[in-house]
């Protein structure tokens, strides 16, 4: 700076007089933040896609939800119902209903096959 | 901090590297880095605590400023040249102050209601806060006590902006251009807060300097 009032000069005295009475504890911990700071350089290099892995995680989990919620479960397709046994006794009761096991059907040949897969 | 933003519009030039020289290793750069860095904020840590002390009447609050404002320097501009960094550093000291500033004003809205606690109760003794730094005869030390008292309380009175100006000029010791970076204004409003934080501490020291 030039041309300098001596109250220029004058004040910036007294503050540097007054910087200079800072006492230990300041001085101490003035010097521990700058080590703190520096100690920041010794760190190996951060990797950039690091940064990104919580909102990737946080997008994935969100991603997920909406697939489980509107997916094969969703509201738009009802979810598997386990089949009502009052309904199946009715359908197996009812004399109209058709045969799940009648003669028509070749037992043997199934007897056969179930041997087939075990030998 | 989301004054940093605003550092961009300053300081857009992609630059730079201290003195990354071929064929030497990473390591040697780191070490050379380090070392412009540890001298920088060496030189300017104090007057940098003494900026933020008058500004915010706290020492606490003054060291947890420049903490945050070494921490930023080296993180995001340790690679910049490194005739850059004071300005920069003070450009992100002035805008931790000022936020510091800003939350106080709120929290003390919100204190008021709450019982007052005196925050004496809470000091411990401690050996080497009690240190003496300096010394110097007793009536000399006595009138640069008066002085300082005098001068600190003035200071700190100023509008925040004539503040900043007075201190990085005329205490700090930068530019024109480096205060206007810092502030984030033009060099005519530099000027203009200077001249009248001199004249405001004109009227009111005149008799004692």
């Amino acid at each position: 700076m030039t041309d300098r009032t001596d109250f220029e000069k004058r004040t910036q005295e007294v503050l540097e007089e007054s910087t200079g009475r800072l006492d230990g504890r300041t001085r101490s911990r003035l010097t521990q933040a700058r080590h703190a700071a520096l100690a920041q350089l010794e760190q190996p290099a951060r990797i950039w896609w690091r940064s990104y892995v919580p909102a990737g995680a946080a997008a994935a989990v969100a991603v997920l939800a909406v697939v489980l919620w509107s997916g094969p479960m969703g509201p738009g397709k009802p979810p598997f119902q386990a089949a009502n046994p009052v309904e199946d006794m009715e359908l197996l009761a009812d004399a109209d209903a058709p045969d799940f096991v009648s003669d028509s059907v070749d037992l043997e040949f199934y007897e056969w096959a179930a041997g087939e897969v075990e030998s | 901090m989301t004054a940093f933003v605003t550092l961009g519009g300053v300081y857009t030039t992609p630059v730079f590297t201290p003195n990354f020289g071929v064929g030497r290793s990473r390591d040697q750069d780191l070490m050379t880095t380090s070392r412009a860095l540890d001298q920088f904020l060496t030189s300017v840590e104090r007057r940098a605590f003494k900026i933020a002390q008058l500004g915010l009447r706290n020492d606490d609050d003054a060291l947890d400023a420049v903490q945050d404002a070494m921490m930023k320097l080296v993180q995001s501009y340790s690679a910049r040249p490194v005739d850059e960094w004071r300005p920069l550093f003070y450009r992100i000291l002035s805008n931790g102050i000022r936020d510091m500033q800003r939350r106080r004003t709120v929290r003390g809205r919100i204190m008021a209601w709450l019982p007052v606690r005196d925050a004496e109760d809470d000091e411990e003794f401690d050996p080497i806060a009690q240190a003496p730094s300096h010394d110097a005869g007793p009536a000399k030390r006595l009138e640069l006590d008066e002085a300082i008292g005098v001068l600190e309380t003035a200071v700190a009175e100023l509008p925040p902006r004539q503040q900043q100006a007075f201190l990085l000029r005329n205490f700090e010791g930068l530019d024109v251009n480096e205060t206007a970076s810092a502030m984030g204004c033009s060099e005519g409003s530099v000027k203009t807060h200077y001249f009248r934080a001199l004249e405001n501490l004109r009227a009111k020291l005149g008799e004692v300097f």
